[in-house]
C-alpha cells in the first residue's frame, strides 16, 4: 500500500514536469515494462541500424532454397511462390518472449530485420554493402548473402520489370531525382480485405472450404463443352491450389507456435501463472487462424498471424489496420459482456499488440532509411470513425487503444483518428490525453470529409467508403472485396519541388546534370507570370505521367513477375476469381500520388509573380542567374524573396490562390490519368521525412531556399517559421483548399504549446480549435506538443530522453532517433498560441 | 555420432517421428526467450555448441 502511495506521488511528480515517457514507465504493468523494453528497436538512425540488428539470414535462405528447387522451379508463378512460402512457414525458426501473450515475428530472432531476397538486387546489393547488419561470423555470411543475391540476380521482380520499362523512363525513374518508391507488391504494401478475414465470419479452414468449391466447380467446366470460356480456368485452378498451399501452411505455422507454447509450459515453466498462459497461448494458436476467434486474444493473434504472414511473403512497409472496429466486438463480450477479462488484463493485451507491431523490422534501401528515420515503416493504424449505416463506430476498444497507447508509448503503429460530429467527448478527452502527452498522434481526420472525398475520386459506394483505413500514412481505402487495394501504388511519390526548379530551368535538372523534363522554354525569356505557369503545368504533367507510367506498368505485370498467394488467399475478391490479388481485375481502384516537397512550388511561384513581374523589382534574367549560382552573392536578394514575397499560411490570397489553381490543374491532370482499372490518380501532398532526404537533391528555388536547405515539413503544412499570423490564418489558408475535390488528402502538421494545453482549460482550447479545423472542411491535422526545452535537452542528452517522440509528418519517432538537421527542422515549426 | 534425438533440447514431433524441434532458452542483451528450430530427428549433431545428451 506504501510503496503503490509512494509510486503514484512519482507519477503525479513525472507528470507535474511533462516527463510522460517516465511516467508511463511506473504506471503501466510489470509485464507491459518488460515486454516494451524487450523491444530491439529496429528504425534508423541518421540512416544507419542500432548496433546488434542484423539481416535475418534464414528467410531469404529457406525462400531461396524452394524456389530454385528443382521441383518448384517449373511451376507457374503463383503455386512456385505459394510452395516457397509455405517452406518458410514450415522451417524458420520461431520464438516465444519471457511474459508474450501474443507470438509471431517476421524473422528467426526477436533481433533480425527481414531481407526481401525476391524484390531488387538493388535491395541485395545494399544488404551486402550495408556495414554491421550481418551476424558473425560476418565472413560467412557476407559469403551467403553474395550466393543468394546472384541466384537473384535477373530473377528478382523490378530486375525483370527494369527490362520492360521505356529505357528513358527507367533512368529517370531511378535517378532518385524525381520520386521514391519499387513499382512492384515485393516492396510496398496493401490494404487487407479486412471485410472478408476480421469479422469472425471465417477461419481459413473455411476459406479452403470456399476454394474447394470454386475448384470443383472450374474442373467441372474443364471436362465440358470446349469454349474460350473455359481457357481462364485451368491457370485459375493452379491458382487456387496454390491459395490452399499457403492457407494450410499458415495453419500450421500458428500450430508450431502452440507446440512451443506447450512444450516450454510442460517443460520449462515452474511459475504455474506464465504455465496457464502458455497454454492459453497454445490453445490460441491452435483454434487461430484455421477457425474463427472466439475472444479478444484469438481475434489479436488472428490479426497478427495475418500480418506477419504478409511480411513473409512481401515487403511491406505500411500496416493498414482499423483495431477498434475488428476487435471492439470482442474485447465488449470478454471484458463487459462476460467479464472474462478485467480491464487492466485487456489493457495488458493491447499494450502487448501494439509492442508486437513496434517489434517487427524491415531491410529498407538507404533512401527509404533518410526518409523514413526512427521507424521502418509507417505503421498508421485507424481507429474512431463510423459504421457503414453512418452511426458512431468508437467503442471501449478505442478507448484501450489510446490508453495502452500513451502506456507502452511506441513510436509505430501511431493511430489516425476518423473524427466526426458524433464522436463522444470520453472518447475525445483519451485522443487529446495522447497528443497532450506529446505522443504525436493520434492525427485528426474528418471523415465526413474523407468518406465524400473517397466517393469523389474513386467511386466508392457510400457503405464501403464509410469502412475506410490508411492504407500508408494518410490515404483512405476501404477494406472490402472491390475496394482494397494490394499494392503500393503510391511508388508515384513525387518530389514536386523539381516541378517550379524544372519549370525555371527549361526542364534540365542541374544536380543530376541531365535534361529531365521537357523543353519548356528558357526562364530569362519569360514576360509574365502566365508563361511562367504554363511552364510549371507542362512540368508537373511530365512528372506525374512518368512516375505514373511506371507504376501502372508495375502493377500490370506483377502477378506474372512477384504475386502475392497468401494476401490473395485471404482476398474475398481472389479466391472468386482465381486471379492473384495483384490482377487489377475487379478492383475498384484507389491510386494517389504522393505528392512531397509541394508548397515550395506555391512559395517560389508567388516570390517570381511578386517581385518579378508584379513589382519588377528583379528581372527574369538576374532571377535565374541567382539560381545559377545557388543565390551566392545574391544574399540580399534572397532575403529579399524569403521576408518580402507573401508566403502560404497566413491567410493571404495573394499567394493561397495560387495553392488553388496548382491544386486544380493537378486535379485536371489527376482525371485525365488512369490507374491500370481505369480510375483517377489524385494527388496527397505530404512528405514522410522526404524534405531532409531530398534537401541535397532539389536545386535553389525563388522561396528563397538554397541547395541543401532542409525543404519544408511537408503537406500543406507552411514553411517552419513561415506562418506568422497565427493558428487561424494557417487553418483559413487551408479552409480554401477543396478537401474532396482539390486532392485526396492534405497533411497539415501544428506545433501547440504544452504549457497552454495544460488542464481542463487546455482541453478546452483544444477542442475548440478541432471544432474550427473541421468547420472548415480540413481533411487532416497532427500535433507537435513538446517544448522547445526539451527538444533541446534531447538534443543535447539524447540517453535521458530517449523516449521522447515527435511527429514527424505522416509519422511519429522518438527524437533522438531522428537526424540533427530533422530535429532542427521540427524545432523551426512555429509553435501557435492557440487561446 | 550423437544425432538430435540424442539432445535435451529435441521435442520429436507427434505423428511423424522423423521431425522435431530443437527448443533453446536464448537470453540476448534484451529479453530471454525459447526458440524452435525445425530439426530432423537423425540429423548429426555432433558439431552443435548447443548439444546437451538426454540422460
Amino acid at each position: 500500500m506504501a510503496e503503490a502511495t509512494s509510486v503514484n506521488r512519482e507519477v503525479e511528480e513525472l507528470e507535474q514536469k511533462q516527463e510522460w515517457w517516465w511516467a508511463a514507465e511506473k504506471k503501466r504493468s510489470k509485464r507491459l515494462d518488460y515486454l516494451r523494453k524487450a523491444i530491439w528497436k529496429k528504425g534508423c538512425i541518421g540512416g544507419n541500424y542500432n548496433p546488434g540488428i542484423k539481416v535475418d539470414m534464414e528467410m531469404p535462405t529457406l525462400f531461396t532454397e524452394m524456389f530454385f528447387s528443382d521441383g518448384v522451379k517449373h511451376e507457374q508463378r503463383m503455386m512456385r511462390k505459394a510452395k516457397s512460402l509455405a517452406h518458410v512457414l514450415d522451417n524458420l525458426s520461431i520464438f516465444i518472449t519471457d511474459h508474450a501473450q501474443l507470438v509471431g515475428y517476421a524473422g528467426s530472432g526477436p533481433h533480425t530485420i527481414a531481407w526481401r531476397i525476391d524484390g531488387a538486387s538493388m535491395l541485395n546489393q545494399e544488404v551486402y554493402n550495408e556495414p554491421g547488419v550481418h551476424s558473425e561470423p560476418e565472413e560467412e555470411t557476407l559469403k551467403r548473402v553474395s550466393e543468394l543475391s546472384q541466384q537473384w540476380a535477373g530473377e528478382a521482380a523490378i530486375d525483370k520489370l527494369a527490362n520492360l520499362l521505356d529505357p528513358e523512363d527507367a533512368v529517370k525513374f531511378m535517378s532518385g531525382a524525381i520520386g521514391w518508391g519499387t513499382p512492384s507488391s515485393a516492396v510496398g504494401y496493401s490494404t487487407k480485405d479486412y471485410e472478408y478475414i476480421l469479422t469472425g465470419k471465417r477461419g481459413f479452414e473455411d476459406i479452403i472450404r470456399e476454394i474447394d468449391a470454386q475448384i470443383e466447380k472450374a474442373e467441372g467446366k474443364t471436362i465440358g463443352k470446349p469454349g474460350p470460356d473455359i481457357l481462364p480456368l485451368y491457370k485459375k485452378i493452379q491458382n487456387w491450389d496454390a491459395m490452399k498451399v499457403v492457407l494450410e501452411a499458415a495453419i500450421r505455422f500458428a500450430k508450431r507456435y502452440a507446440r512451443l507454447a506447450r512444450i516450454v509450459a510442460e517443460n520449462f515453466e515452474s511459475d504455474p501463472k506464465r504455465k496457464d498462459e502458455l497454454l492459453r497461448v497454445a490453445e490460441t494458436c491452435e483454434r487461430v487462424p484455421g477457425k474463427t476467434p472466439r475472444n479478444l486474444q484469438e481475434s489479436l493473434q488472428l490479426d497478427h498471424f495475418v500480418q506477419i504472414i504478409n511480411r513473409l511473403e512481401a515487403h511491406e512497409g505500411a500496416w493498414p489496420a482499423r483495431p477498434d472496429y475488428y476487435h471492439g466486438p470482442y474485447y465488449d463480450k470478454d471484458v463487459n459482456v462476460e467479464k472474462k477479462l478485467t480491464k487492466a488484463e485487456a489493457l495488458d493485451l493491447v499494450g502487448e499488440f501494439l509492442i508486437r507491431a513496434y517489434e517487427v523490422g524491415l531491410f529498407l534501401p538507404r533512401f527509404a532509411r533518410e526518409g523514413l528515420q526512427g521507424i521502418t515503416g509507417t505503421w498508421v493504424w485507424t481507429i474512431g470513425g463510423v459504421k457503414p449505416d453512418g452511426t458512431d463506430a468508437c467503442n471501449d476498444m478505442t478507448i484501450a487503444l489510446l490508453q495502452a497507447a500513451r502506456l507502452v508509448r511506441v513510436s509505430n503503429p501511431t493511430f489516425g483518428f476518423r473524427w466526426h460530429p458524433k464522436v463522444k467527448d470520453e472518447v475525445m478527452r483519451e485522443c487529446f490525453e495522447c497528443i497532450r502527452q506529446g505522443l504525436g498522434y493520434p492525427s485528426m481526420r474528418n471523415d465526413p470529409v474523407l468518406v465524400q472525398n473517397a466517393m469523389h475520386w474513386h467511386g466508392h459506394p457510400l457503405e464501403e467508403a464509410r469502412l475506410w483505413v490508411h492504407q500508408a500514412c494518410m490515404s483512405p481505402c476501404p477494406p472490402t472485396k472491390h475496394g482494397n487495394q494490394p499494392f503500393r501504388m503510391a511508388s508515384a511519390t513525387a518530389n514536386c519541388a523539381k516541378i517550379v526548379e524544372y519549370a525555371l530551368n527549361n526542364g534540365y535538372d542541374n544536380v543530376v546534370g541531365m535534361q529531365m523534363g521537357p523543353n519548356t522554354g528558357d526562364p530569362r525569356k519569360f514576360t509574365d507570370f502566365e508563361e511562367l505557369f504554363q511552364a510549371w503545368v507542362k512540368q508537373m504533367e511530365w512528372l506525374f505521367s512518368t512516375l505514373v507510367r511506371t507504376v501502372n506498368l508495375g502493377r500490370y505485370m506483377d502477378p506474372e513477375l512477384y504475386g502475392r498467394p497468401f494476401l490473395s488467399s485471404t482476398c474475398e475478391r481472389s479466391v472468386e476469381s482465381g486471379l492473384d490479388i495483384t490482377d487489377p481485375t475487379g478492383e475498384r481502384g484507389n491510386c494517389w500520388i504522393t505528392a512531397f516537397t509541394w508548397v515550395e512550388n506555391v512559395d517560389s511561384l508567388a516570390a517570381v509573380k511578386k517581385l518579378v513581374f508584379d513589382e519588377k523589382k528583379y528581372t527574369m534574367d538576374q532571377l535565374a542567374t541567382a539560381m545559377e549560382g545557388n543565390w551566392e552573392g545574391y544574399e540580399q536578394m534572397r532575403l529579399d524573396f524569403v521576408k518580402n514575397a507573401p508566403k502560404w499560411g497566413n491567410d493571404e490570397d495573394y499567394v493561397d490562390d495560387i495553392m488553388l489553381r496548382c491544386l486544380r490543374e493537378c486535379a485536371r491532370f489527376s482525371k485525365e490519368i488512369k490507374c491500370p482499372s481505369g480510375n483517377n490518380w489524385p494527388i496527397l501532398p505530404e512528405n514522410v521525412s522526404g524534405n531532409i532526404h531530398y534537401a541535397n537533391i532539389v536545386g535553389p528555388l525563388p522561396n528563397g531556399r538554397r541547395l541543401g536547405d532542409a525543404l519544408y515539413d511537408g503537406g500543406i503544412s507552411p514553411g517552419p517559421g513561415l506562418d506568422k499570423k497565427g493558428p487561424s490564418a494557417v487553418l483559413k489558408s487551408c479552409g480554401k483548399i477543396d478537401h474532396v475535390a482539390d486532392g485526396r488528402a492534405f497533411l497539415l502538421n501544428q506545433r501547440l504549446s504544452p504549457m497552454q494545453l495544460q488542464g481542463e482549460h487546455g482541453y478546452g482550447l483544444w477542442k475548440a480549435y478541432v471544432k474550427t479545423w473541421a468547420d472548415l472542411g480540413l481533411d487532416h491535422v497532427q500535433f507537435n506538443v513538446v517544448s522547445d526545452q526539451t527538444l533541446r535537452a534531447a538534443q543535447r542528452d539524447p540517453e535521458k530522453y530517449s523516449e521522447v517522440i515527435v511527429r514527424v509528418a505522416g509519422y511519429s519517432a522518438h527524437f533522438v532517433d531522428i537526424s540533427r538537421k530533422t530535429q532542427d527542422n521540427i524545432i523551426q515549426r512555429t509553435v501557435q498560441g492557440i487561446g | 555420432m550423437a544425432t538430435c534425438k540424442d539432445c535435451k533440447c529435441f521435442f520429436i514431433l507427434e505423428g511423424n517421428s522423423e521431425k522435431g524441434d530443437c527448443v533453446q532458452r536464448v537470453v540476448d542483451p534484451r529479453q530471454a526467450y525459447f526458440k524452435a528450430k525445425p530439426v530432423e530427428t537423425d540429423q548429426d549433431a555432433s558439431n552443435c555448441s548447443s548439444f546437451q545428451r538426454s540422460k
